[in-house]
């Protein structure tokens, strides 16, 4: 029992990683990536790359700078050119992108599965209540948490923190009033790609590396998003901790219908408050 | 630059389109006589299938304002259904006529509520939907046979129709050919009715639509479900045509072809999306070569298209024609 709740917060923390960056890159611009699955994809095989000729503990750095990097590209030549556009634009681009980088992955690593190895400082276990859980799996639990804590304090002390947090109640009133919203958005969509290599990082030693790794982690990512309430932070992180916890449930007890659960409960949570848990602002 | 999804759409009116289509339709369905290449009519007969997907998807972005990235959850279920009633015994035809009524009414009681969602989280829940039926088949063995996918088996004759007539691509080529003029030929009589101005004048502002007095959940619920009706004939044609139904029918990369062709060949027309289906199907064709890169391909394609041609091809034609009419381009 738990070991499952453990399991399922394992899972809700790496959903997390990746739903805050959605949630981050809808509060600045107002569109949801469709590759951010994508990203998430990219982040892990560029960690494997990276820690077959080194190790771990630089793939990770590397990994999340790399998507870094991505996302002040992917800010530049897709969002910002687009603002102006119905999101439906920016949305379809994005999905085209996704097409295009899963045939890269595609090309480069190829279509079999590829493993990375926990690494051996993390790689033992410990004992829970008499059961014995993998101490990585724990690590997974910490970063998740450190990530909220992290990007909480600095939504809520940091200048740039409060330039995001007015950017997403309001983009042109924020620019109105002297704030340089595309700098801002940069940033802001470098974080939620970072945060999606970091995700797929620390996800690829849980589960084996394929191209199509970004797809079902994105439908997951994006029930939470809407459970929460697109835009809401707060909501992200208790809708990830609930599809976690729901999704681990369904495999250990109902195999056959695990993917309907997590639906499912979107659906009950959207006829009882259409925008989300967190509701108001979508 | 005009937006994909926002502006009114190009209302018909004219009665031209209306023998242009028959006149179309009446061409198409020369083209087994004229062709002979079998290879031609099976790329033909799969393209006209398609059409038939993304003209049901082009609708909803043309009534509803709305883009759905799960129309393969219609395709795949009509095309499961029909496999999976007839394994539990009822007559093919039955089936058959389930096949597009059980999609239908889960669109509209699953559009009572998900059309309450706008914008990119409808697309988003949308894309969800259809997955989560991709899982499950996926993952219930017991049900669907898993990855495997399963053969239907049709009796001999349905509805007094020889089974081979759906299954040879010259025939099968027509009976979809005339499945896709008929289905435009009730969209565009929708478009045109009160029904069709409503839920355009409800996709333009819902807010204002709901003080002059109208439901406004119930409207687009229906065009939900009349463009997921679209999506379960298609599929339903794709099970009679192949007699076999696997996982792919439900996977989001159908969904996404399916919005690629509409968008291809603009969605704000009711003939848009078919044009989009063919045009995407010689593109394929062209493609050969590079048919390990095709994803890239559709999704380099689906980028130049949105940035460059948001109205689509269709657009780009009734612009010429306007101009070489004299009329002003819009």
């Amino acid at each position: 029992m738990v070991i499952n709740i453990l399991n399922g917060l394992v899972y809700g923390g790496l959903l997390y990683i990746l739903a805050v960056g959605l949630v981050l890159i809808f509060g600045l611009r107002r569109v949801v990536n469709f590759a951010h699955g994508s990203l998430f994809m990219v982040g892990g095989y560029v960690a494997f790359t990276v820690a077959a000729y080194s190790s771990f503990w630089v793939a990770l750095p590397v990994s999340i700078v790399v998507l870094a990097l991505l996302g002040v590209i992917l800010d530049r030549f897709v969002f910002r050119p687009l603002q102006h556009e119905d999101p439906i634009s920016t949305v379809l681009v994005t999905f085209g992108l996704l097409l295009v980088l899963e045939d890269v992955v595609k090309t480069i690593w190829g279509k079999d599965f590829l493993s990375l190895a926990a690494p051996p400082l993390l790689s033992g276990t410990v004992s829970i209540v008499g059961e014995t859980f993998p101490v990585y799996r724990l690590m997974v639990i910490v970063v998740a948490v450190l990530v909220a804590a992290g990007l909480s304090l600095w939504l809520r002390f940091s200048r740039i923190g409060l330039y995001v947090r007015a950017s997403s109640v309001d983009p042109v009133t924020t620019g109105m009033q002297g704030v340089d919203t595309d700098r801002v958005s940069a940033a802001v969509v470098a974080i939620g790609a970072g945060l999606a290599g970091l995700s797929g990082t620390i996800a690829a030693p849980l589960m084996a590396l394929s191209p199509s790794m970004g797809s079902f982690i994105l439908i997951d990512s994006f029930i939470v998003v809407v459970v929460g309430g697109l835009g809401s932070f707060s909501g992200a992180f208790i809708a990830a901790l609930l599809i976690g916890q729901v999704h681990n449930f369904g495999i250990v007890y109902i195999p056959w219908a695990a993917s309907l659960i997590p639906f499912l409960l979107m659906v009950a949570v959207l006829i009882w408050r259409p925008t989300g848990l967190a509701g108001g602002r979508a | 630059m005009t937006d994909i999804v926002a502006g009114a759409p190009t209302r018909p009116r004219r009665m031209g389109f209306l023998f242009a289509l028959l006149a179309i339709g009446a061409a198409g369905c020369t083209l087994p006589a004229v062709v002979q290449s079998p290879l031609f009519l099976t790329l033909m007969t799969q393209a006209a299938i398609n059409a038939v997907l993304a003209t049901g998807v082009g609708f909803l972005v043309r009534q509803n304002g709305t883009v759905s990235f799960g129309h393969a959850a219609f395709f795949g279920l009509s095309a499961y259904a029909t496999a999976l009633l007839i394994k539990f015994g009822l007559p093919a035809e039955a089936a058959i006529i389930l096949a597009v009524a059980l999609p239908t009414l889960f669109a509209l009681a699953l559009g009572v509520v998900i059309v309450r969602i706008t914008g990119v989280a409808f697309s988003m829940l949308t894309l969800a939907v259809a997955q989560a039926f991709h899982e499950l088949v996926l993952k219930w063995r017991e049900l669907a046979n898993g990855d495997d996918g399963m053969a239907i088996a049709f009796p001999a004759r349905v509805f007094g129709i020889d089974m081979a007539t759906f299954q040879q691509p010259a025939s099968m080529f027509l009976v979809c050919w005339v499945a896709l003029i008929a289905v435009i030929l009730g969209l565009w009589l929708l478009c045109r009715s009160r029904f069709g101005t409503l839920t355009l004048a409800i996709r333009e502002n819902e807010e204002r639509a709901r003080y002059i007095g109208y439901r406004t959940v119930l409207p687009r619920a229906i065009i939900y479900a009349v463009s997921a009706a679209i999506a379960a004939l298609a599929g339903l044609l794709f099970a009679l045509y192949n007699g076999f139904v696997s996982p792919g029918t439900l996977h989001w990369s159908l969904s996404g072809e399916a919005l690629i062709m509409a968008i291809i060949g603009g969605p704000r027309l009711v003939w848009g999306p078919a044009l989009g289906g063919v045009i995407f199907f010689f593109i394929k064709n062209a493609a050969g070569d590079f048919t390990d890169h095709w994803p890239a391909v559709i999704g380099i394609t689906l980028i130049l298209v949105t940035v460059l041609l948001p109205r689509g091809v269709g657009g780009v034609l009734v612009w010429l024609g306007a101009r070489l009419g004299g009329r002003r381009p819009s």
